[in-house]
């Protein structure tokens, strides 16, 4: 009989006391970080359209005589706002939506196939908490085709649910209180919010049209011995910059010298249309510093399998571990066993998949070109950033309002990525992760509809 | 490549591996009989792992919020405790009870806030507190039944304590917290206006009609509690993933809110599954609790006096039969002198079966010793034993212990 010893809880007895203190600076009170108000992930939240959450958010204080429980004091901040009216807009309007960061098409039958079989295998219990490990030794093979690295699937793979606990938990087990931890605006709204929750200082470097390039300089004078780590987003998602070579190596010198982390989020990695996806962890002097983070999702299409991972060497793994263990113990089983399968998948599935993403992006951009925008070459992801303002609208959340009410469309106003929003008011973004008949339905309205 | 374990704080450079891991490694070596892992043996409910093939193949597989999991949550709610619970507002499906819990602490506890538990307790709550900055204050239960001790706990109280954590139906121990001791724990949260976080996973699993009451079904309850359960136990699906929370609406829109974060969204296809589970006839709820021809007979009651009665036969204490759950907390023999790590090595190597040792879910610390008058020697004399098992795995681990009998008939570990 196969034993599966998971008692990750009782094997974490000892530990549980050791959480978080990582850190080379001695422990701060917690700071409060001054977020503004932030939005439900897009991706998610168009789903949502049933739930009234701003109304409760907004209205919680006044809502009874007694309200003596409070919650806490870092969620303060933390409302379901701009987007979530969007999309409200978007279903009540009849929109097609280029905003939701999902495909509106399924992941490969093979795939699913593979789920179905382990549902009908009885894999339906809890599988090993950082990992099914046949799941982990496809992530680690994986890894050594795309970087040439060599790491060992039981200490260095954690799988969680999805990338975006993968980061979560990163930050959670890697970042103490009052740490300083430097971000790229345009950024994934769940960085801020995990970044808040553990406590830390966040410094945003703003990556700028038109080839949103990282300014060295700023971040030379940005970074210091006092920064704990930096968190990049490469293919970008909003704008699908690339980082180059030179950028990186700039960036890990910056780090080797100054002692920081490096996280990485590379979700899009297989998305690489106009460069070579390069992995920070495989610069020199690298691997020791940094999280590999990436997902199922993107990749196959399967956004709400929630298979991600943390690839890491040990002493970091233990981290990411750690919290992973008290966020959600273990995840999804016989999702993980269909994502090994999904990962051996051959090189054919992936020039495909590129094949696939590149005709869909082509009639998104000759499409908005041609409808007037001005719109930011995107190298990665299957997002486009644009720039809205020849439309005459102020801003970006009043361009998207009037594209959705208007013409029927929608997209994403970037200002949510951004810790100011005014560096994002000119900025919208489209996706092309959708069949090619709703891209040119999509374009056919804007083209019609929308005037300069 | 070379480990940068100056990066590591001293207190996890003192850190050794784990006793308990250990015994994992050798039960493993061993090919022992599990009664250790918390999750069933047997098949998931073939309805249900249809509903979920069905979900996979219509392309249920993108990012969603199933609102209808809400739904069916609220009426279930209503139903067994009388609760009114607004599914649009007040309900916050999470990767499964682990994410909810997690979240519900991260909602509302703040550093240095206190957060009151009892003792036995899973581990997993102390982690997720201290994740959120919070304190962990225990009450001890008192064995041999497991009582809550009014004084004890009234006293485990401060100006900073936020919340009490309540596991019922309990693990390690099976007990179901009865109305009394509810009340008690309801009118101190009343009292001191604070909040209760509940675990309510066994909530469908409870013996010899034992109810289960939820705490937030007392007065002035309502406002105040968050209930936290899943799929995983009820439904024999603990690998799926899919839970969630009940709480005041504001509080679960921060729940929400966080597990969008901290997650983004639970398993699709099997939030899908979750409907058809959820809607399960009553048949299928009596079949956790006994025989059933619909269903097959998860009749956890019959396991539960199987393994009981085993263990008492070979020599074991069972002072404290349990009421609910799927474990089975047994004192070591009276004259065996073993802590309960050695006591489950010997089983291992000796018997081929293996258990948890019971120390795990023990926190002495401070405020325990303080509280307990009596001596709180007996956390190694307990180990859990896992009945959620099949027929045949129960019967393999009787024959095995069966072989290690003395000629009093006890068991006899060298």
């Amino acid at each position: 009989m196969r034993i599966q010893c998971t008692w990750p809880s009782h094997e974490m007895r000892l530990c549980s006391s050791t959480l978080f203190t990582f850190s080379k600076n001695s422990h701060k009170d917690l700071s409060f970080i001054r977020t503004r108000t932030t939005t439900v992930c897009p991706s998610v939240s168009a789903t949502m359209s049933t739930v009234s959450t701003e109304k409760d958010a907004l209205s919680g204080q006044t809502e009874s005589t007694q309200k003596p429980l409070q919650v806490a004091k870092r969620l303060e901040k933390f409302k379901t706002t701009i987007f979530t009216q969007m999309s409200n807009l978007a279903v009540k309007h009849g929109a097609i939506n280029l905003g939701q960061g999902f495909p509106n098409f399924d992941g490969p039958e093979f795939v699913k196939e593979a789920a179905i079989q382990a549902v009908i295998d009885g894999k339906n219990q809890y599988a090993r908490g950082f990992g099914v490990p046949d799941l982990n030794n496809a992530i680690a093979e994986r890894f050594k085709k795309d970087t040439g690295l060599v790491v060992d699937p039981e200490k260095e793979v954690t799988v969680t649910s999805g990338c975006t606990e993968a980061i979560a938990a990163t930050m959670l087990g890697l970042i103490n209180p009052g740490d300083e931890v430097i971000l790229f605006a345009p950024f994934y709204d769940s960085y801020e919010a995990t970044l808040s929750m553990a406590g830390a200082k966040v410094k945003s470097i703003t990556l700028r049209p038109p080839d949103f390039a990282v300014p060295i300089d700023e971040l030379k004078s940005a970074i210091s011995k006092n920064t704990r780590a930096i968190l990049i987003n490469t293919p970008h998602n909003p704008t699908g910059k690339m980082f180059t070579r030179e950028e990186l190596d700039a960036i890990a010198s910056l780090c080797i010298e100054n002692d920081v982390l490096v996280f990485t989020d590379e979700v899009y990695d297989k998305l690489a249309f106009e460069m070579d996806h390069i992995s920070m962890a495989s610069l020199p002097g690298m691997y020791e510093r940094t999280v590999t983070l990436n997902s199922l999702g993107k990749t196959f299409s399967l956004t709400g399998w929630k298979i991600g991972w943390a690839i890491a060497p040990p002493h970091l793994s233990w981290g990411v571990r750690q919290a992973h263990s008290y966020l959600t113990f273990a995840t999804s089983t016989p999702m993980q066993w269909a994502a090994a399968t999904a990962l051996r998948a051959p090189d054919s599935y992936f020039l495909e998949l590129k094949r696939d993403y590149l005709a869909k992006k082509e009639i998104l951009v000759e499409g908005l070109k041609a409808v007037g925008f001005k719109v930011y070459p995107s190298s990665g992801t299957y997002f486009v950033v644009v720039d809205h303002t020849s439309f005459g609208l102020p801003n970006d959340v009043a361009f998207c309002e009037y594209l959705i009410k208007e013409v029927g469309v929608v997209a994403i106003p970037t200002s949510v990525f951004y810790l100011n929003p005014e560096d994002g008011k000119n900025l919208v973004r489209f996706t092309f992760c959708k069949d090619e008949g709703t891209l040119r339905a999509a374009v056919e309205r804007m083209k019609e509809k929308l005037k300069n | 490549m070379e480990e940068k374990r100056e990066l590591l704080s001293s207190v996890a450079k003192s850190i050794t591996a784990s006793p308990i891991q250990e015994l994992s490694h050798l039960a493993q070596r061993c090919n022992a009989i599990n009664l250790a892992e918390g999750f069933p043996d047997f098949p998931a409910p073939s309805h249900i792992k249809d509903a979920a093939i069905s979900a996979i193949n219509s392309d249920f597989n993108q990012y969603r919020h199933v609102q209808g999991i809400c739904d069916y949550v609220a009426i279930v709610m209503n139903q067994m405790h009388g609760l009114d619970v607004n599914p649009l507002t007040d309900v916050a499906i999470c990767c499964g009870q682990t994410e909810a819990f997690a979240a519900a602490t991260f909602a509302i506890i703040d550093k240095g806030d206190e957060v009151v538990l009892f003792d036995p307790c899973y581990e997993t709550y102390e982690g997720c507190i201290k994740m959120a900055g919070g304190v962990p204050v225990y009450v001890p239960l008192d064995p041999p039944h497991w009582t809550l001790d009014p004084n004890k706990f009234i006293k485990s109280f401060s100006r900073r304590t936020k919340a009490v954590i309540l596991n019922s139906p309990h693990n390690p121990t099976g007990k179901v917290f009865t109305k009394d001791e509810l009340e008690i724990i309801a009118g101190e949260c009343r009292t001191r206006n604070c909040l209760a976080i509940t675990d309510e996973v066994y909530e469908h699993i409870t013996f010899n009609s034992e109810k289960h009451i939820s705490l937030a079904s007392f007065p002035g309850m309502r406002e105040r509690t968050i209930i936290t359960s899943s799929l995983s136990k009820t439904f024999s699906v603990t690998g799926w993933r899919v839970g969630w929370a009940i709480a005041p609406a504001f509080i679960a829109s921060a729940i929400r809110n966080i597990h969008v974060k901290v997650t983004d969204s639970a398993p699709a296809p099997f939030q899908e599954a979750a409907l058809t589970a959820l809607r399960s006839p009553p048949e299928y709820f009596e079949s956790l609790r006994s025989v059933s021809n619909l269903y097959y007979a998860q009749d956890y009651e019959s396991r539960r006096d199987y393994i009981v009665n085993l263990l008492a036969r070979i020599g074991f204490k069972i002072h404290f039969k349990p009421q609910g759950a799927f474990f089975l907390f047994a004192e070591i023999p009276e004259n065996c002198p073993l802590s309960d790590v050695e006591y489950v090595r010997k089983l291992i190597q000796q018997a081929g079966v293996v258990a948890v040792p019971g120390c795990g879910f023990f926190h002495a610390d401070s405020s325990v010793e303080k509280l307990s008058q009596d001596s709180y020697n007996y956390q190694d004399r307990y180990i859990r034993f896992a009945f959620c098992k099949s027929d045949h795995t129960l019967a393999s681990a009787a024959k095995r212990l069966g072989e290690l009998l003395d000629a009093a008939g006890c068991l006899n570990l060298k």
